[in-house]
């Protein structure tokens, strides 16, 4: 699957990706010269312990931050030339995020949040989308709800409609089970997989969790700021990873 | 509508629910409230006086000469756009039967009065009429009554002309003449001068044109006038011959101006206050947009048009309350406002707007620059904060914008300058204080032993403030602010209404006596002292005109403005004293002794004889020579652009007399006792003629003295100014009531900032209750706690509070209000302990929900809601 995928122009395209942050008068590399290609329709897991630097590669491909050096271009624009703005505007509507945290504005009703991404753009019956998407997530009768209201799997659920209700090409996804308990957090997969195959949406995940990194069709593993491709079927790697 | 418009709208409907969002709010409606409210009054009161000085001028403009005026003038007056009445006042024998008596005569037509009213004492009662007499009908002065046994109805013969008594003037529309004219005072019907065959060739008349018009028709008339004014006309208009309605009002007016501002920088804390919590709290909202693909631009369309929707409605709502409040002002000074006031116009509304937007772009401009700068990245590191903005850059430009509106609002640069750096200044020293004293509260606080539960809540809420020291500081420096203006403005009305009080005690003089001769002064002395409960001293008085100024004529030697002044075109009352007057303060120069009497005279070449003679001898010696020390009111040496050392040229009746300034007094004109200019030291005068002027009060059931004084004296005037009195204290209760509204406004202002400050603080103390909580602390134990930190906070806001009021009154009262500095003892009590309970209090009440919240709850609010 991945191999039919590669040969179109890559959605992502890294190439000696570093990040470093200065750590009193040192420097400290915290992804070294990695690169990188996800191409459209793929779903990409990038598999790390934590502080291994997985958030921070996310961010970078994301266009939420900058590199220290490489090259990185995103739908084919390379990211370099661009200030933040023009970073935003790539983003606009063809990216869409889910976060580990949720992210969902605690004042808003789930409504409001899911159709909070459409409001930046020029689309019609924006209420009406953000409602079906709910819908689709099994929230339709709790549209009215805050999230505080919600349970986290709920919550969870209405950050996957934020995320698809743009109808975005690209769907990051950061440790999107770390704060729900295993079995609602197979079900929040479960979701996030029938969408994003529904949607054909190209899926960047970033997770500690094996089980979630093997629904994806590429798995990376990021190990010492470095990037390298390994199955998570391996036994060597299922014993070191309880 | 754009996204970001769109957002913004639905962004501000839902924030309406958010404590910060309504702090901001009512901030901004107070600000503009008190703002306009202000605007409006100031400017009504503006047309009051205008109005008033029209009403005792009896015109906008009026015109007086000798003969009477030609028509082409009077054409030229109305093509201008005045409407005319014509006066005619003279002095008449009136009599009735065997009895003679002098009265000045005074003709109206019927256009008579454009301002105000008469009372006239009618056979139907005493009645407010806007109508000269009829025609064939006279109207007298009560003294008639007694002086002629005269009564309604009556036949009174005035000149050729019998005329029937229609009524007893108790109030006249335009009271002319004022001092002057002591005779009493008979109104007839232009119809019939004619009739009473008075208006002769040679007679002594006075003729003047009272004019009533906008004031543009005046600056159309300004060259026709200074022309007439050059032809010997006696021109005078509103703006020029405006009456000192006296220093009561002038302070109410600079106090309502240092209120206004002071509920403006309470707002303006308020609102800094509010918005830094507000821009915390949309952090997460814009790290979010900017994921999702906001510009910087359109996050600062979206957050400054969510606040300038909110200063835009807050704008609204509190110009409607100014106005609605300047509707109550009104109401309150109706008796001193004319009754038919112009509407309320447009400039104090885009004043009060301008208030708004002034106050939100000053003290929450810099701090919403954050919400622009926050990076994406945050939804992924919610510790990727965007600094706040240096403390200079937020201090500097709400000082800028402070700067700015008081510049609009004194429209004194100087003085906005000097307000604002001596503010910054004190700033400064106050940011120093209240470090030093937060560190004492709180070394206080640690250290405190004993075990009891409040012991510990006070250890422990210290603990709290010291670890947020920062947070601590800016919060101790906004209550200390507030507390200080809130303290300020109470002293002030307080000192305000007590001088008031002590200027205008129950026994101020009701009656002047004038024209007491030099030989009548000690019978009429003995004739009131066992009757009158107060009295000032008898005052002899010379009339005297300045014909040189430092030894040149006033044009020469004055600038235009100073010549323009009243003192020099008419004749002044002198008078010669031995101690400075009651009620007078020398501010400059030393008062007369006669060492220094005498000193002066030796530099001359009359000192020989000086001493045996007296002054006048010395002048009649060696005029040019010899200035003879006086005393000046400081008012008028300062209108005048005179100092100690300038000399002064008297023509008293064929004489002139050098006086050289040897002191300068300031005195209350509205003391109802007699006050003089210039006074001389004995022995110079004396030998003028001159009469005798004092000033009593009798009480209201006395009165049958006025009449007997009146027959036992009959060339002494008395002057009722019971009226006049009566009204000067009506308008003091009215300014006093108008002062208590702002003082509300002010005070509101300052729980605004009380509730901005709370509440922006409430998740930092949420997420320490629920750490307390998780602990083990009990309900009891942190609400102690957290009583005990507000009111350390509270008791050291209002000790600092304190400081800074009484520094700035002192301040205010010298250069401001003019009134004496006094220390106010209470405040440093009132204010620490006020302050503790107050902030304590409230700071309480407003934790009561989070002190409910499970612990977990409030350990989630920090940063979310």
């Amino acid at each position: 699957m991945s191999d039919s995928f590669s040969a179109a122009a890559p959605l992502i395209h890294a190439a000696g990706l570093t990040k470093s942050v200065a750590s009193g008068a040192d420097t400290l590399a915290i992804l070294h010269e990695l690169s990188l290609e996800v191409a459209a329709g793929e779903s990409v897991a990038i598999l790390g312990k934590s502080g291994s630097g997985k958030s921070t590669l996310l961010g970078l491909l994301a266009g939420l931050d900058t590199p220290s050096a490489g090259e990185l271009a995103l739908f084919g624009q390379s990211l370099g030339t661009l200030d933040e703005d023009a970073r935003a505007a790539l983003r606009a509507g063809r990216v869409g995020f889910v976060f580990q945290n949720f992210q969902l504005l605690p004042t808003l009703s789930a409504l409001e949040n899911v159709r909070l991404p459409l409001e930046l753009t020029s689309r019609e019956n924006r209420s009406a989308a953000a409602r079906e998407w709910l819908s689709r997530v099994g929230l339709g009768e709790r549209t009215a709800h805050l999230p505080k209201q919600l349970s986290g799997g709920e919550q969870q659920r209405v950050a996957l409609a934020r995320a698809f209700v743009t109808e975005p090409e690209l769907v990051f996804a950061d440790e999107p089970t770390g704060n729900l308990d295993p079995e609602t957090g197979a079900a929040v997969i479960e979701l996030l997989f029938t969408l994003n195959r529904e949607a054909g949406t190209t899926l960047v995940l970033v997770t500690h969790d094996y089980a979630l990194a093997r629904r994806c069709s590429r798995c990376l593993r990021l190990e010492d700021g470095r990037l390298e491709a390994f199955d998570p079927d391996t036994p060597h790697i299922r014993e070191a990873t309880p | 509508m754009t996204p970001a418009l769109r957002l913004a709208l639905t962004g501000l409907k839902r924030d309406l629910r958010a404590a910060d969002v309504r702090a901001l709010f009512m901030a901004l409606v107070l600000a503009v409230a008190a703002a306009t409210m202000i605007a409006f009054f100031l400017d009504r009161l503006e047309r009051g006086l205008e109005r008033q000085a029209g009403q005792l001028l009896g015109g906008d403009l009026v015109l007086e000469q000798s003969e009477p005026f030609d028509d082409s003038l009077v054409e030229k007056l109305k093509d201008a756009g005045l409407t005319l009445s014509r006066q005619v006042e003279m002095a008449s024998m009136l009599r009735r039967g065997e009895d003679f008596q002098l009265a000045s005569l005074k003709a109206v037509d019927s256009a008579w009065p454009h301002y105000g009213s008469s009372q006239v004492e009618q056979r139907s009662g005493t009645e407010t009429l806007e109508r000269p007499p009829e025609a064939g009908s006279v109207w007298a002065d009560p003294r008639l009554r007694s002086l002629l046994g005269l009564s309604l109805g009556d036949t009174l013969q005035v000149g050729e002309a019998e005329l029937r008594v229609s009524g007893f003037i108790r109030r006249e529309a335009n009271p002319s003449g004022g001092f002057g004219s002591f005779n009493p005072r008979v109104m007839i019907n232009a119809a019939d001068l004619a009739a009473t065959g008075l208006e002769q060739p040679g007679s002594r008349i006075d003729y003047s044109l009272l004019g009533a018009g906008p004031a543009e028709a005046l600056d159309r008339l300004s060259p026709l006038l200074e022309g007439l004014r050059e032809a010997g006309v006696q021109v005078r208009d509103v703006r020029t011959d405006r009456p000192r309605l006296g220093s009561a009002l002038a302070r109410a007016e600079s106090y309502l101006g240092i209120a206004g501002l002071a509920a403006v920088l309470l707002a303006g804390v308020a609102v800094a206050m509010a918005s830094r919590r507000y821009v915390e709290r949309h952090l997460d909202t814009a790290a979010l947009l900017r994921c999702f693909g906001a510009s910087q631009r359109q996050l600062t369309l979206i957050f400054a048009g969510q606040l300038l929707g909110l200063a835009l409605v807050a704008s609204l709502l509190g110009a409607l309350v100014g106005l609605v409040g300047q509707a109550l002002l009104v109401r309150l000074l109706a008796g001193f406002l004319p009754l038919t006031l112009p509407a309320p116009g447009m400039a104090p509304l885009f004043l009060g707007a301008l208030t708004a937007l002034a106050v939100l772009a000053g003290f929450a401009g810099p701090v919403m620059l954050r919400i622009r700068r926050v990076s994406a990245l945050k939804v992924l590191r919610r510790e990727l904060d965007p600094l706040p903005p240096s403390a200079w850059l937020v201090a500097g430009v709400a000082a800028a914008v402070f700067g700015g509106l008081l510049w609009l609002y004194s429209g004194d640069f100087g003085l906005a300058l000097a307000l604002l750096l001596g503010g910054s200044a004190a700033l400064g020293v106050l940011w120093v204080c209240a470090t030093l004293l937060l560190r004492a509260v709180l070394a206080f606080a640690v250290r405190l032993a004993g075990s009891g539960p409040w012991s510990r809540a006070l250890r422990l809420g210290g603990g709290q403030l010291a670890r947020r020291r920062q947070a601590g500081l800016g919060q101790l420096l906004a209550f200390a602010v507030t507390f200080f203006a809130m303290a300020m403005m109470v002293m002030v009305r307080g000192d305000l209404l007590a001088t008031w009080q002590a200027q205008l005690p129950d026994d101020t003089p009701n009656y002047f006596a004038i024209n007491i001769q030099p030989g009548e002064r000690e019978a009429f002395a003995e004739a009131i002292a066992p009757v009158v409960e107060a009295q000032s001293a008898l005052y002899p008085m010379v009339r005297g005109r300045v014909s040189a100024v430092n030894g040149a004529p006033p044009a020469d030697a004055l600038s235009p403005e100073a010549r323009a002044d009243n003192a020099l075109r008419r004749a002044l009352n002198l008078t010669w004293r031995a101690t400075v007057p009651e009620g007078n303060r020398v501010v400059a120069g030393e008062w007369f002794t006669d060492a220094g009497i005498e000193r002066d005279a030796s530099s001359n070449d009359a000192a020989s004889n000086a001493a045996a003679e007296g002054w006048l001898g010395a002048v009649d010696a060696v005029p040019a020579k010899a200035p003879v020390p006086i005393s000046m009111e400081d008012g008028l040496a300062g209108r005048l652009g005179l100092g100690l050392g300038d000399t002064l040229t008297f023509s008293i009746g064929s004489e002139t007399l050098r006086a050289r300034i040897t002191n300068l007094r300031s005195l209350s004109w509205d003391s109802f006792t007699p006050n003089f200019y210039v006074i001389f030291p004995p022995g110079v005068l004396e030998d003028f003629a001159h009469s005798y002027i004092t000033a009593f009060y009798l009480p209201d059931d006395d009165q049958g003295l006025a009449n007997r004084l009146a027959e036992r004296f009959p060339g002494v005037s008395l002057l009722n100014v019971d009226a006049l009195l009566g009204q000067v204290r009506e308008v003091l209760f009215q300014v006093t009531r108008a002062i208590e509204l702002i003082l509300a406004l002010v005070l509101l202002a300052g729980v605004s900032v009380l509730y901005a400050a709370l509440t922006a603080s409430q998740p930092v103390r949420a997420h320490e209750s629920g750490l307390l909580r998780v602990f083990g602390a009990g309900n009891r134990l942190i609400s102690r706690i957290q009583g005990a930190e507000f009111a350390l906070l509270g008791g050291a806001s209002g000790l600092l509070g304190a400081a800074l009021a009484e520094l700035a009154t002192v301040y205010l009262y010298r250069y401001w209000l003019d009134l004496p500095p006094q220390l106010h003892g209470w405040v440093w009590l009132a204010l620490p302990l006020g302050g503790a309970l107050a902030i304590g209090v409230i700071g309480h009440a407003l934790s009561r929900g989070l002190r409910r919240q499970a612990p977990a709850a409030s350990l989630g609010l920090l940063g979310e809601v």
